[in-house]
């Protein structure tokens, strides 16, 4: 404390206590909601008193809505992409950091621009990508005018097609194509001793073991902070998915709780159970966290132990 | 010799560097290309101010810098072209260089495991290494729970473990305190006389190149200044530049001119016999600098220093500074004006452009020479 005067007590303790209704107050009002009846809601209004029919709303969410495949879904698409990111940035990091590659730092500069221009700015064009993986290619090919010598060649210009939309791949990929980590491990591996590296030659070890033997322990803690925070941004990705998928089991479960809300005016949407879906979807990031939050602190402190 | 002597001795190798030279591009040559033959089992340091190309070199022996030329010999192989796991060195870093997440036993066993050998013969290794370094307690711990004298003799023990035929460490004694870089110099001069390993030791303290080295290699700016045994280079420096290098306080180095009788300062005072004749550098170490009434030579005192054991008196000769360490117990009691002499067998003559030593450069009849040899 750096003032101990009652007053300011006071009001610290009063704009503490706002902050807290202000935090709390919606998942109370989340949680009494999820427990009532849609009956009671419709009578009663915003439920303010918890009831009894939690496991009732929730039993509903497992049999009349498709929440549950669609959290296999954002189970699949929120581990890929953690999984995916924490491979890509360390590999990229390491490469950066301990090989002398011409124009490293324009290359980490790119990788860093992806930070400042997210999925959702690039969502029209990643859209596009999506429905054809090759159009890049396609464009490439049209510009520097090699079609048109294909066209006179072969009879027909070269016009490849794969689209990924739709697949638990074109919801993850767009996702994986994202910075933060490869810096995060960047700032890691710059720590470390710069004789580590020479220092494992000299022993014998190559590249990909000096790889997997040092680097790969040493970063453990922050290889699973990247992971709890990729995967955390995963579950709750909403846009991409939203754009990305069309149907309903191929839909993730954030999603699939706004879709809960009926399309057709003037209906009221059964709140209790939508309230009981958004507890259970929160359930999965809730226990990540409460398993992995050691790593977290430790990993983002950045520092060698 | 005991069995742990003899269960670490390494096949000293010769290590032959054959116009070996260095750059990064046309304009930044680190290394100009040099001709050096280090014997096996020797014990060589290199010694240079930073920047010299000291620690390149070293890195070039052991493979993590490729050479721009030459050739690198180690016990007979062209190594240059290879990996340093093929090259039999091992390498001692500044700042130790140890797996921060591996045991001691594990750090030192590490190389061993990246060449397969079995489980039994690593730890049987480990077990000898760590008792011939005092570690055989701590083999479970971790680098950060030692001491950084306790650190660097994990990462000797890592080097020696696979009894390499050279043995190679980068200024490894900067990271200690002085007393602790005192008791790990012995140590390592120790251990050398044990293993037996070629090694190349780079510093840039010349008192651990004096007390370590067989011989000594001076590098300036990536040139070799001399390479020699450390009493030769002490009291026959090749250049002034390992003049000034060797010695603490370094030798004082006067601009003088010979005209036919005498060697005289810009003011006419005659500081040495010689019939030479044209501008020289005169070196001669503050030891060796007479001081006391009846000397030709006249200089004032600008600062006086008292060590206990002796005095370092700083004095102006003719606007050089002249350095003086008066021997042990003596005192001088000269407060403004010092009466000097200089003894004509210690002094060092140099060439005044080049720097380069003149040798024999004050004929004197070989007796008197042959004498002083004895007494240094």
């Amino acid at each position: 404390m750096i003032e101990n005067a009652r007053s300011i007590n006071i009001a610290a303790g009063l704009i503490l206590a706002i902050g807290m209704i202000y935090i709390i107050g919606p998942l109370y009002l989340t949680l009494s909601t999820a427990s009532q009846s849609f009956e009671d809601m419709l009578r009663n209004g915003l439920a303010w008193y918890p009831g009894d029919q939690l496991l009732v709303n929730m039993g509903k969410i497992f049999t009349e809505t498709r929440i549950p495949i669609q959290m296999f879904n954002s189970l699949i698409v929120a581990s890929s992409n953690a999984f995916a990111t924490c491979v890509l940035s360390l590999l990229s990091a390491y490469a950066i950091v301990y090989f002398r590659i011409r124009w490293a730092g324009v290359i980490f500069a790119l990788i860093l621009a992806t930070i400042m221009l997210p999925l959702d700015i690039r969502v029209i064009t990643t859209y596009q990508v999506a429905s054809n993986i090759f159009s890049p290619l396609n464009a490439v090919l049209d510009v520097t005018g090699l079609n048109l010598l294909i066209a006179s060649a072969f009879g027909a210009p070269v016009h490849l097609e794969l689209s990924v939309l739709n697949t638990h791949f074109g919801l993850v990929a767009p996702l994986v194509a994202h910075g933060t980590g490869t810096f995060l491990f960047r700032q890691f591996f710059l720590t470390l001793p710069k004789d580590l590296f020479k220092a494992a030659r000299m022993d014998g070890a190559g590249p990909i073991r000096f790889l997997f033997d040092i680097l790969l322990p040493l970063s453990r803690a922050s290889f699973a902070a990247l992971f709890v925070l990729t995967f955390l941004s995963g579950w709750t990705q909403y846009l991409w998915p939203l754009v990305g998928a069309s149907t309903p089991d191929m839909q993730t479960a954030v999603v699939g709780l706004a879709r809960l809300v009926p399309d057709a005016d003037g209906q009221v949407p059964d709140f209790p159970m939508i309230m009981a879906g958004a507890v259970l979807v929160s359930l999965v990031p809730l226990s990540m966290i409460a398993l992995l939050q050691r790593y977290l602190v430790q990993g983002l402190v950045l520092s060698e132990k | 010799m005991t069995a742990i002597d003899s269960a670490i001795r390494a096949a000293a190798a010769q290590i032959e560097l054959i116009g070996v030279t260095k750059a990064y591009d046309a304009k930044t040559v680190v290394i100009p290309p040099m001709d050096v033959v280090l014997r096996p089992g020797e014990f060589t340091v290199i010694l240079g101010p930073s920047g010299c190309g000291k620690s390149t070199l070293l890195q070039m022996i052991a493979g993590l810098e490729r050479v721009s030329g030459g050739k690198i010999i180690l016990g007979g192989r062209e190594v240059q072209d290879l990996e340093p796991k093929h090259r039999g060195c091992a390498m001692v870093f500044q700042n130790y260089a140890l797996y921060p997440h591996m045991t001691v036993a594990e750090n030192m066993a590490y190389s061993l495991k990246v060449a397969g050998v079995s489980k039994p013969d690593r730890a049987l290794r480990v077990a000898t290494v760590a008792k011939m370094l005092g570690l055989a307690d701590y083999l479970e711990r971790k680098p950060g729970q030692l001491s950084g004298g306790q650190r660097q003799r994990v990462a000797i023990g890592r080097a020696i473990i696979r009894e390499p035929g050279v043995l190679l460490f980068d200024e490894p004694l900067s990271n200690l305190d002085a007393q602790l870089r005192h008791d790990m110099r012995i140590e390592l001069a120790d251990l050398h006389r044990r293993i037996g390993a070629t090694s190349v030791f780079v510093t840039h303290d010349q008192v651990e190149a004096m007390t370590l080295a067989d011989r000594i290699l001076i590098l300036n700016k990536g040139r070799v200044e001399q390479f020699d045994t450390p009493k030769v280079i002490y009291h026959h420096p090749a250049s002034v530049f390992v003049a000034k290098f060797i010695g603490a306080p370094p030798m004082n180095i006067l601009d003088v001119t010979g005209d036919g009788t005498a060697l005289r300062l810009a003011d006419g005072q005659a500081v040495a016999r010689s019939t030479r004749t044209g501008r020289f550098q005169l070196g001669i170490r503050p030891e060796d600098v007479a001081a006391g009434p009846g000397g030709p030579i006249t200089a004032t005192i600008r600062y006086r220093e008292d060590l206990g054991s002796h005095e370092i008196i700083e004095a102006d000769l003719c606007g050089q500074q002249l350095r003086i360490a008066t021997p042990f117990g003596a005192e001088i009691d000269a407060s403004s004006t010092l009466s000097l002499s200089f003894p004509t067998v210690r002094l060092h003559l140099f060439d005044g452009e080049t720097g380069m030593a003149i040798a024999d450069a004050f004929e004197e009849p070989q007796a008197v020479r042959q004498s002083v040899k004895v007494h240094l």
